[in-house]
């Protein structure tokens, strides 16, 4: 279903289904997810919508920047060295309108449950999405409109062993790519102390042939200053 | 030619010192105001800055036109006397005003509130809808303009409610005496859960704060994010109240058991 469509379109599942369908002069689109359901009218040319997966930044509301995810079982990594271990992290699905090099979102929506928690201190802290992940040490199966697989390079740049219980990232800079089996994203977290690191994202997909999903803020047109993170109230 | 007398004993020299002073001032004055134009530009409104431009404007001509007296051999002492009496006067009448406008100053430089946050001051609470140089004005929940002088402001003890990026709230949920305190601890924790405001960190809490007159008391502690804070507050209560009900446990209200000494007679009446 990710991808690029004609309208009108009919796609449907079993967790969702999307309809664009012209009534009169109009185009009318409706989605329903779960007990969600979303109708909006369309005015304009527009010819093809795309669908893919997007920064899981905007349900229910676009609240933070940031994405938390907690590990279920807290790793520790020894001083000076560098390991590849795979995470789960939450999906939000994008519809946008297409046309000419052109994109707007129409729709955003999620089949995972949002939760928000606070990194830091309640005066200088930060909101975050809330997502916990087990650690794997290579790609997990997984439920494929709810979440993605990332491969995170984790290095420990300090001269002692460090404990690392959570990751966080300015999704922003998320490069999600997609395929008709997964969707993956590659990052690093260097850790630096006891309680802080840099964390960033990669650009290039986790398998060959992958396809990079379209970001939103450069659909929303929103300008990024910086994609990297420094966590520097605890890992 | 320098030397020569113009008027009483000002030489051309002393005149040319003197305009030389005044541009010298205009100059400084020019450059201070450009500076401070960039530097408070993103940091105060229009207004104020061109008040603050304005001031430090006439400070430094006021500087150099008595420097330029002092040079064109002068006296002062009348034209002091005469600025100190009006300075008094001035002062005594413009205490508030030049209290309010210092107070004004430190509160752009402190920023302890700003445009939009939801404060209480002075019993006042609502939304600041605007920091002036003088005053504060804002609008009450209830819609009413209030003007507050900045040095109520600052002085008087102030809450801003959006100050910091989380705020907690707290339900006293009473539970029958009959009724497994530990289910419905786990059952509010559960639709706390399930909320996506209420937040995973700072942890929220349940637990049994006391044994009431009628009900064992179950304190709750939530905390979301201060944007989400208010609605969370509103919706939470009743999903906790109606799941508990759904899992059969009762919310508990005033009741007296009475026990009798003696068996209370009771007779049948028949109606026939």
């Amino acid at each position: 279903m990710f991808g690029t469509h004609a309208i009108p379109l009919s796609l449907k599942n079993e967790e969702f289904s999307l309809l664009i369908e012209k009534e009169g002069d109009l185009f009318v689109y409706k989605r329903e997810a779960g007990k969600e359901k979303k109708e909006k009218i369309i005015l304009g040319d527009e010819k093809k919508v795309i669908i893919n997966p997007v920064e899981p930044l905007n349900q229910p509301k676009e609240l933070s920047p940031y994405l938390d995810i907690e590990f279920e079982r807290t790793l520790t990594i020894k001083h000076g060295s560098s390991r590849k271990i795979f995470l789960k992290f939450p999906l939000e699905i994008g519809v946008f309108l297409f046309e000419k090099n052109t994109f707007d979102v129409l729709d955003i929506f999620t089949l995972t449950k949002p939760k928000f928690t606070l990194y830091g201190d309640p005066h200088n802290g930060m909101i975050c999405r809330y997502w916990k992940s087990d650690i794997f040490s290579s790609p997990p199966p997984l439920e494929y409109y709810h979440e993605g697989i990332m491969q995170l390079i984790l290095t420990n740049t300090s001269e002692e062993w460090e404990e690392v219980s959570k990751v966080i990232f300015n999704a922003y800079g998320m490069k999600i790519y997609y395929n008709d089996k997964m969707v993956a994203m590659k990052a690093e977290m260097k850790v630096m102390g006891q309680s802080t690191a840099e964390t960033a994202f990669f650009d290039s997909p986790l398998k060959k042939g992958m396809k990079k999903a379209l970001e939103l803020y450069v659909a929303k047109k929103i300008p990024i200053t910086t994609t990297k993170f420094m966590m520097r109230e605890g890992i | 030619m320098l030397n020569k007398i113009i008027w009483g004993n000002i030489t051309f020299l002393h005149l040319l010192m003197a305009v030389v002073i005044l541009l010298v001032a205009g100059l400084i004055a020019k450059i201070l105001s450009l500076y401070i134009r960039r530097i408070l530009k993103e940091k105060v409104s229009k207004d104020h800055l061109q008040l603050i431009i304005k001031i430090v404007s006439f400070t430094v001509y006021a500087i150099a036109i008595l420097s330029a007296f002092a040079v064109l051999g002068l006296k002062l002492t009348g034209v002091l006397f005469g600025g100190a009496m009006a300075g008094i006067i001035l002062g005594f009448a413009s205490q508030s005003i030049v209290g309010n406008f210092i107070a004004g100053i430190f509160l752009i430089i402190e920023k302890p509130i700003k445009i939009g946050d939801q404060v209480n001051i002075e019993d006042m609470t609502g939304f600041v809808e605007d920091i002036r140089i003088i005053s504060t004005s804002i609008r009450t929940y209830d819609g009413l303009y209030v003007r507050i002088p900045n040095q109520t402001v600052f002085t008087t003890k102030m809450t801003n409610y959006v100050g910091n990026i989380v705020r907690r709230f707290d339900y006293m949920v009473g539970i029958r005496y009959s009724d497994d305190a530990d289910k419905a601890i786990a059952i509010i924790k559960d639709v706390i859960e399930q909320h996506p405001f209420a937040l995973k960190k700072p942890k929220p809490l349940a637990y049994v704060d006391n044994l009431g007159d009628n009900a064992v008391n179950i304190m709750v502690r939530i905390w979301a994010p201060v944007s989400e804070w208010y609605e969370l507050k509103q919706v939470m209560l009743w999903k906790i109240k109606a799941t508990l009900e759904q899992e059969g446990i009762e919310i508990a209200f005033p009741q007296r058991t009475l026990w009798f000494a003696n068996e209370l007679e009771s007779k049948n009446v028949d109606s026939g």
